[in-house]
């Protein structure tokens, strides 16, 4: 009879209660069966018990049957699937980082997602966070976080990008032009807020900007200025369009860390515009540098097929960009050791 | 074949010392599940369903470390569970590495992508990307959708960054050969290393029971879909099981050629039967009753088996054992490929 029943429990996929010989009772999963002995964990999965049959007198199946269950819920989902948006790691939330003493936190680290405009600028993220680049993005680590760099273009690819990764931390980089006269290439910005050409102006928040300017503001060849930042839908490509944009405290004007704001608060999550400043105030662009392009390699040397005018511009605006990546790629080398804590940071509200 | 000559060599070589030291048996993959939650529910999957405590436990890096030292297979499965939910993985496969052990890491892709930064292309390492068909067919095995998808956005982006790739195909009743065998298409246009194909177990604790494949509709099955194969095809297995599975060649079951540990020990007798536990690998290869398994046997549970952890080690134990069996496998070779 007890022989039977311990059959049984060894086939069993849950819990089962072994009543003693001498009245006590154990509740545990058996995984072995011997012709003398049973073996179980116990109830929480950290002590292995090897019992004699003989000891055995009763055996109860009082906890749910695993296998029955996976069954149950098949059946009834008869042959629906599970939506594609499911989380990756299923019913298993991602172990949060360890502390000093090596325990795991509760809650899931997310990665940091990086957000920029063009696949220039994302060789300089790319190679700060020792990724290869491909399709549109690089995957790689920021200090001890998970960290995504994406090219989104020009608009609205930032909420699409926040939906994708749901990060714990957005940070739009990349290129600016300076409305402020005393930033020169290279010059990192940090906004403190970003305003839309509506008037609209999301604030960053302090923890998150407060760490980022510790960090930022030491021991480098670039300045750090803290400011607006204007985020227009064209770029301010002349000298005459900038000045129209000058404002007391703002400092530069991007086309992309506004939406990269506005989809980090629609998620609830902290976010930093980092600009660096590709062309000063008093500079002009190029025509065609006034489009996103995947390449300005071709346009470029038509660009400079001109004349030696052209030419020399295009050499100048060469210079100015390694510089600003120089600057970016360092900048966010910087940013790493603190970027664990900003991304669990709270949002500003 | 699409196994490297590097991984053939270590595996002839371990099967030589064996035969020399007089071994009969010997193991040739180490199946190691360091963990048994998962991230999908399969529905032809009976290796998950347990409660959740022990679903929350795993094997740690020195245990992994330690199953393979004890064992000594050149080769480690590394199965599950998913095993990219274990916080250690790239520890583990790392240790691995270090011994020298060729490591097939079986995984669903969920999360390749996002790890793959833990890992480092080595000629000793192969995500082995579970892929149970074309799209349709993949998604409703894994009951859930849009996992293909990201499965091969996951083998293109491991096979970009210069990982090695296999997948795994597991195949069950109503499987279309023509299908299959343009699925066959896909994922070698993918730039993997190669495919491993097997008919599914009819675990007993799995969710659906109705789709396990009989013995002769396995042979049935194969033999369609590996009937001229197209010669971009390369599987990442014995050309001998092809034949097997094709129904052209005879094998019993190898149960000790693939031994299985996890969080409960040392499974006896293989992969797929849990008739026990032993503590050690050498209780389990020297306590366990194998005349109760395979073929031979008549034991019921083995009737319909062709998996390829139990016919696999059957056929490279052929190949590598005598000349006439390098010779068969030489043919073996030549006829697929024409």
């Amino acid at each position: 009879m007890i022989d039977a029943l311990l059959d049984r429990a060894f086939d069993y996929r849950g819990y089962v209660t072994l009543s003693q010989r001498d009245g006590g009772r154990l509740v545990g999963f058996i995984y072995d069966r011997g012709p003398a002995h049973v073996e179980l964990f116990d109830e929480a999965a950290r002590r292995r018990i090897r019992l004699p049959v003989d000891q055995i007198t009763g055996v109860e199946f009082t906890g749910e049957d695993s296998a029955a269950r996976a069954q149950q819920i098949w059946e009834r989902r008869k042959g629906a699937l599970e939506p594609a948006d499911t989380a990756a790691w299923g019913d298993w939330s991602e172990p949060g980082p360890r502390d000093r003493r090596g325990r795991r936190g509760p809650r899931a680290r997310r990665p940091v997602l990086i957000l920029v405009a063009l696949p220039a600028e994302l060789r300089s993220v790319a190679g700060a966070l020792g990724a290869r680049r491909g399709g549109g993005g690089a995957r790689g680590r920021l200090g001890a976080v998970r960290a995504v760099a994406l090219a989104v273009g020009v608009g609205g690819g930032a909420a699409r990008a926040v939906a994708a990764e749901r990060p714990g931390l957005v940070i739009s980089c990349g290129f600016a032009g300076a409305l402020d006269p005393a930033l020169v290439p290279g010059d990192l910005v940090l906004a403190s807020s970003v305003r839309d050409e509506a008037g609209e102006s999301i604030a960053a928040s302090e923890p998150v900007l407060g760490a980022a300017r510790r960090v930022l503001d030491s021991g480098d060849p670039a300045c750090l200025a803290e400011g607006e930042l204007l985020c227009t839908t064209e770029v301010a490509a002349t000298a005459e369009a900038k000045r129209a944009l000058i404002r007391p405290g703002r400092l530069a004007v991007d086309l992309e860390s506004g939406p990269a704001a506005h989809a980090a608060r629609r998620a609830g999550v902290a976010w930093l515009a980092l600009r660096v400043v590709l062309d000063p105030l008093d500079a002009d662009l190029p025509a065609f540098a006034l489009a996103a392009r995947a390449s300005y390699v071709v346009p470029a040397l038509r660009h400079a097929l001109r004349g030696p005018r052209a030419a020399a511009e295009l050499a100048e605006l060469a210079r100015r960009a390694r510089t600003a990546s120089r600057s970016l790629s360092r900048a966010l080398g910087r940013l790493a050791p603190v970027v664990g804590g900003l991304a669990d940071a709270e949002p500003a509200s | 074949m699409g196994i490297p000559w590097s991984q053939m060599f270590a595996v002839a070589r371990h099967v030589m010392k064996q035969r020399i030291a007089g071994r009969t048996r010997y193991p040739l993959v180490l199946m190691l599940e360091p963990l048994f939650r998962c991230n999908l529910a399969c529905t032809g999957c009976g290796k998950i369903q347990y409660p959740t405590a022990l679903l929350k436990k795993h094997l740690s890096v020195e245990d992994c470390l330690m199953a393979s030292d004890e064992c000594g297979a050149p080769v480690v499965s590394i199965a599950g569970g998913e095993p990219l939910l274990h916080p250690q993985i790239s520890e583990i496969v790392r240790g691995l590495i270090g011994r020298g052990r060729f490591i097939y890491l079986c995984t669903n892709a969920l999360l390749l992508e996002d790890k793959l930064d833990q890992f480092e292309p080595d000629p000793h390492l192969s995500f082995s990307v579970h892929m149970d068909g074309p799209r349709t067919e993949h998604d409703a095995s894994v009951c859930r959708a849009g996992v293909y998808d990201k499965a091969v956005a996951a083998i293109r982006a491991a096979v970009h960054r210069g990982f090695r790739v296999t997948t795994n195909t597991t195949l069950f009743d109503g499987a279309n050969p023509d299908r299959m065998r343009r699925f066959f298409d896909d994922m070698m246009a993918l730039g993997i290393e190669g495919m491993m194909i097997s008919p599914g177990y009819s675990y007993r604790k799995a969710p659906d029971q109705d789709h396990f494949l009989r013995r002769e509709q396995s042979h049935r099955l194969f033999s369609r879909m590996l009937a001229a194969p197209a010669r971009r095809w390369r599987f990442n297995q014995s050309p001998l099981f092809l034949q097997f599975l094709m129904g052209k060649r005879d094998f019993d079951c190898t149960p000790w050629g693939n031994p299985t540990y996890n969080i409960f020990g040392w499974q006896r007798p293989c992969y797929l039967l849990q008739d026990g536990y032993a503590r050690t690998f050498r209780e389990l290869m020297e306590q366990t009753e194998w005349s109760r398994y395979g073929h031979a046997s008549g034991n019921p549970r083995c009737r319909d088996c062709m998996v390829h952890c139990g016919f696999e080690p059957t056929a490279i134990n052929t190949s590598f054992g005598s000349l006439r069996g390098m010779g068969e496998t030489a043919l073996a070779l030549v006829k697929e490929r024409r």
